[in-house]
């Protein structure tokens, strides 16, 4: 249970070491995936319950709910988490489009090569 | 409803693009993103009337009471931030219509456009933290596909520096939710609140994680609206984005970050945790950001920085915590978003006509341009604080409520920072309208009219903030009833709590 969160903050520390220090575009692109695969396993943690059963009610469940309640897992950061990887998908699609015209203008993808805004 | 209708208008667009080109009537999407907006801001000022009366509307999604079903709770605060990005929105897409007409793919623009008016009313309006986050991406992820629009050099460099920039921001504040929810259980930020205080309460001082999870907000929100050191990237984007874009992302975005920080950091945490960090944050961003401008060569760049260090103003004016303070720098808030986009649209004008934004490139256009120039001008003088515009009355306030609170010699920075910005300002204008005239800009005559009618607008709108400033001040009292007060919101979207 706390190993998760040991991951979970390893995962945010390496994306991110990523993010800030490293000098292409796509390593620096999946910095932001791992930093955000970092917190979402850190989301999911936190509702976690060792041996929980789904948050879904039926059957003969409805009889029991207070003891059902005790059982399940936190079913809000589940959905939490899945609509932050919807969400991620598309940051992380455009980032990739970006960096394609990136390269194909520049011929690089060091963001540090990539000058001509300054002032 | 405000926020369904720009959402439901931007997924709309791209089919009446269609339809519109195969009926022969390419203009056809223009004017429905027009129609979008302007309902939009019918439907904010409709609320305008309840809200301002001291209500808060409360709408429950899908019929779920808080704190279980997601809300939103329609405050003071909501409103001000809500009036000022429908109006900005419905102004900018007038502009477009001529400003963007040679760009090809306008039906996307235009989605992006309402998409991005969706995200902005739905982070101002929302009582649900994860909602805001949602919302807040929406808003983000536009923004970045709208910075790249041109597909050029420059706009690809703006855009990728932002969307790096802007989603480390997002994670943070994603981080800091998961914290909140570890530490509550719960997403609904008035019963974060509550649950925080009683956690306070009980422990007998502020837990280590609420801490951090301040930090991260603080840091989150502050990279999107270019508190330093957190600005890097906001120069670039507002350079390399469409004037129109560079506009809504001054006069639109970086407000909705100034209330969604002041919504998390004074309902969750509280003013006496936050202040000092806002003051302290505060007083860096508005003397760099001044100081950062006088140097710039590229008008778009120095808007740029002058709007940074407006933000100065407003994070220190509210973090003083008193009631002035606060009044001060929401009212200021407010009059830096009419002038700074009026600022964007003038210059996108200039670009317009003369094709170029370096300030030595240009001189001599007031003669071609008096229109443009004056309301440049008159946007100039306010951003710089002089009466009788809007500028002044702000400002006045934030001096005044830093003497009133005790920090006199705060009320002194900025005082000086007004005249630097004053400096840079009027160089700006006479590098650009006045001095002798080269032969290029011969041919250069004033800006289409549907570029100058949103422009006029918005000059009127600092003139009559300016003279009139009680009209200002009864329009960010109920969002400073709210900052001061937040146990009246949370006692209204929780009945009992």
């Amino acid at each position: 249970m706390d190993f998760n969160y040991v991951i979970a903050m390893l995962l945010v520390a390496l994306g991110l070491y990523c993010l800030l220090l490293k000098r292409n575009l796509i390593k620096i692109i999946i910095g932001l995936a791992v930093l955000t695969d970092g917190i979402h396993l850190f989301l999911i943690s936190l509702g976690y319950r060792a041996g929980g059963t789904a948050a879904i009610v039926s059957g003969e469940m409805f009889s029991n709910l207070p003891g059902f309640a005790a059982q399940a897992v936190d079913p809000i950061p589940q959905a939490l988490v899945l609509t932050s990887i919807v969400i991620n998908i598309c940051i992380l699609a455009l980032a990739l489009s970006l960096a394609i015209y990136a390269y194909r203008h520049y011929k690089t993808l060091n963001p540090s090569k990539m000058r001509r805004l300054r002032g | 409803m405000a926020v369904v209708v720009p959402l439901a208008g931007a997924f709309l667009t791209p089919l009446v693009d269609v339809l519109a080109k195969r009926m022969n009537h390419p203009r056809a999407r223009d004017y429905f993103a027009l129609a979008v907006t302007v309902g939009t801001l019918l439907l904010v000022v409709d609320m305008a009337t309840s809200v301002l009366g001291g209500d808060i509307l409360v709408y429950k999604l899908g019929g779920w009471a808080p704190p279980l079903g997601i809300n939103l709770a329609i405050d003071g605060l909501g409103l001000l931030v809500g009036l000022i990005v429908a109006g900005i929105s419905t102004l900018v897409v007038i502009y477009s219509f001529v400003f963007m007409r040679q760009e090809s793919g306008l039906g996307q623009y235009y989605t992006l456009m309402l998409l991005l008016t969706a995200g902005m009313m739905g982070v101002a309006f929302t009582g649900d933290i994860f909602n805001l986050y949602v919302f807040f991406e929406i808003m983000a992820i536009s923004s970045y596909a709208l910075v790249a629009f041109r597909r050029s050099k420059i706009s690809i460099e703006g855009a990728i520096k932002y969307l790096i920039v802007g989603s480390l921001g997002t994670s943070f504040i994603l981080l800091g939710i998961a914290l909140l929810y570890g530490s509550t259980g719960t997403l609904n930020i008035a019963d974060i609140a509550s649950k925080l205080a009683v956690i306070n309460t009980t422990s007998g001082s502020t837990p280590l994680i609420s801490i951090i999870a301040l930090t991260l907000f603080v840091v989150g929100f502050g990279i999107k609206i270019g508190m330093i050191p957190f600005h890097a990237w906001l120069p670039d984007a507002y350079q390399a984005a469409p004037s129109p874009i560079s506009a809504i992302m001054a006069g639109g975005t970086a407000i909705v970050g100034v209330g969604a920080l002041l919504r998390v950091s004074y309902f969750i945490f509280g003013a006496p945790m936050v202040g000092p960090l806002l003051i302290g944050l505060g007083l860096v961003t508005m003397v760099l950001g001044a100081f950062m401008a006088l140097v710039q060569r590229d008008l778009k760049r120095l808007l740029a920085y002058s709007g940074i260090s407006q933000m100065g103003y407003i994070l220190l004016s509210i973090g003083l915590g008193t009631a002035l303070g606060i009044k001060g720098g929401l009212f200021h808030m407010l009059n830096n978003a009419v002038y700074k986009s009026l600022l964007f649209l003038a210059v996108g004008a200039i670009i317009y006509r003369v094709k170029t934004s370096r300030i030595d490139e240009l001189g001599g256009l007031g003669r071609k341009m008096p229109i443009t120039a004056g309301v440049f001008l008159v946007g100039a003088l306010a951003l710089a604080g002089m009466p009788p515009f809007n500028g002044f009355a702000s400002k006045l306030t934030i001096f005044l409520a830093g003497i009133d609170a005790g920090y006199p010699i705060l009320s002194g920075i900025a005082a000086i920072i007004s005249v630097v910005t004053l400096a840079y300002m009027i160089r700006a204008f006479i590098a650009v309208f006045l001095g002798p005239q080269t032969g290029r800009f011969e041919n250069v005559k004033e800006a289409p009219r549907s570029m100058l009618f949103p422009m006029m607008v918005l000059a009127a709108v600092c003139v009559v903030l300016g003279v009139l400033p009680q009209l200002g001040f009864s329009a960010v009292e109920p969002a400073q009833e709210v900052l001061l007060n937040p146990s009246s919101y949370i006692g209204e979207v929780i009945p009992g709590a």
